[in-house]
């Protein structure tokens, strides 16, 4: 699979949009995916996507699209309480037609820009489903390991450890 | 020490939650929570925390038939997750040093293991809190450390040390 050509006119990366539904909830449902999400069904997909559209209205939300189609989703899950609004812990799903091709990439670097743009949030954390394949892409992107819960997850009787993630998003030389 | 037979634990209840809003609207207590004392922040997590009695997940002691202090399971919806579960627990700030804190870590860890089935028991606490010293004791060992959780008014952060224990 060639990468995309993230800088050509048919690739865009813009605030998500209630249209955009339709698809996290296709992807919450693709066994591709939900191997690496908290949630293991339809059903449980369906809170965590009521969950996730909740912050369109706050534009904590971007959404990838190739040739206006979305091809990707980021979200930043703004904090409620002021001690903790400096950070925050963000998520993305891109559909296995799009992985490897540098969609995730490019949502993670507007995430960022986003977060301290917009948001003047200093540091981003991810927590991934240990092996996860986003993790080379975190250490491209300047993420650092800084916790590992082993047994957090558990699915047909296997454990999977939780890895969290972040970025400090305040060094003017990581950007 | 006085003793502990004026202590006392039942299920939380929902009428708990005052006693949980004025022990949080102190500021000794506060600095080892997430919220600040705006009125917004500490009903809404006073709302979640008393949210989880509904479901026998929380416990509340008494002193001589009076709450003084609570603990709480934070029950996972996934069910990859719900092996393992978040716990939190608070001690009235004038009745510290009595037994309070360890009585209710010992009967949550119960609760936990004969009701909800857990594997896996984890707790978020910040740095200099004299409660890790209660947890170290009681089996936990530290998995991360989040070194700037918290952000004071003064600018200065404080870090989350994230611990677990296999029941």
């Amino acid at each position: 699979m060639e990468a995309l050509d993230v800088s050509s006119s048919n690739f865009d990366i813009r605030y998500s949009e209630i249209e955009d539904t339709p698809y996290l909830k296709k992807w919450f449902s693709q066994d591709e995916i939900l191997q690496w999400m908290p949630f293991s069904d339809r059903e449980e997909g369906e809170l965590a996507l009521k969950i996730w559209t909740g912050f369109f209205r706050y534009n904590a939300c971007l959404t990838a699209t190739f040739e206006k189609i979305p091809c990707g989703m980021g979200i930043l899950y703004l904090m409620p309480y002021r001690k903790v609004a400096h950070h925050c812990l963000f998520q993305l799903v891109v559909p296995p037609s799009f992985q490897k091709r540098g969609v995730g990439s490019s949502l993670i670097k507007n995430l960022k820009h986003l977060a301290k743009n917009y948001f003047q949030l200093e540091w981003m954390q991810m927590e991934v489903v240990e092996a996860n394949p986003v993790l080379p892409i975190l250490k491209k992107e300047r993420f650092y390991e800084f916790a590992r819960q082993e047994k957090f997850f558990k699915y047909e009787g296997s454990y999977a450890a939780r890895l969290l993630w972040e970025c400090d998003l305040k060094d003017a030389r990581k950007e | 020490m006085q003793e502990k037979s004026e202590l006392t634990i039942r299920p939380a209840e929902m009428e708990d939650a005052s006693s949980l809003a004025e022990w949080l609207n102190d500021e000794k207590i506060l600095r080892w929570f997430p919220m600040t004392s705006e009125p917004r922040e500490l009903d809404d997590s006073v709302r979640i925390w008393i949210s989880y009695a509904r479901m026998g997940a929380g416990l509340t002691a008494l002193w001589e038939g009076k709450p003084c202090g609570m603990a709480n399971l934070y029950i996972q919806i996934y069910k990859k997750l719900k092996h393992q579960c978040l716990f939190s627990i608070i001690v009235k700030e004038s009745m510290r040093g009595k037994g309070i804190g360890r009585r209710l870590l010992k009967e949550i860890e119960e609760l936990a293991k004969e009701m909800f089935q857990i594997e896996i028991l984890h707790l978020e606490v910040y740095e200099g809190n004299p409660a890790i010293h209660l947890y170290e004791r009681a089996g936990f060992k530290r998995y991360g450390i989040e070194k700037h959780f918290i952000k004071e008014k003064e600018g200065q952060y404080r870090a989350k040390i994230m611990m677990q224990k296999e029941l």
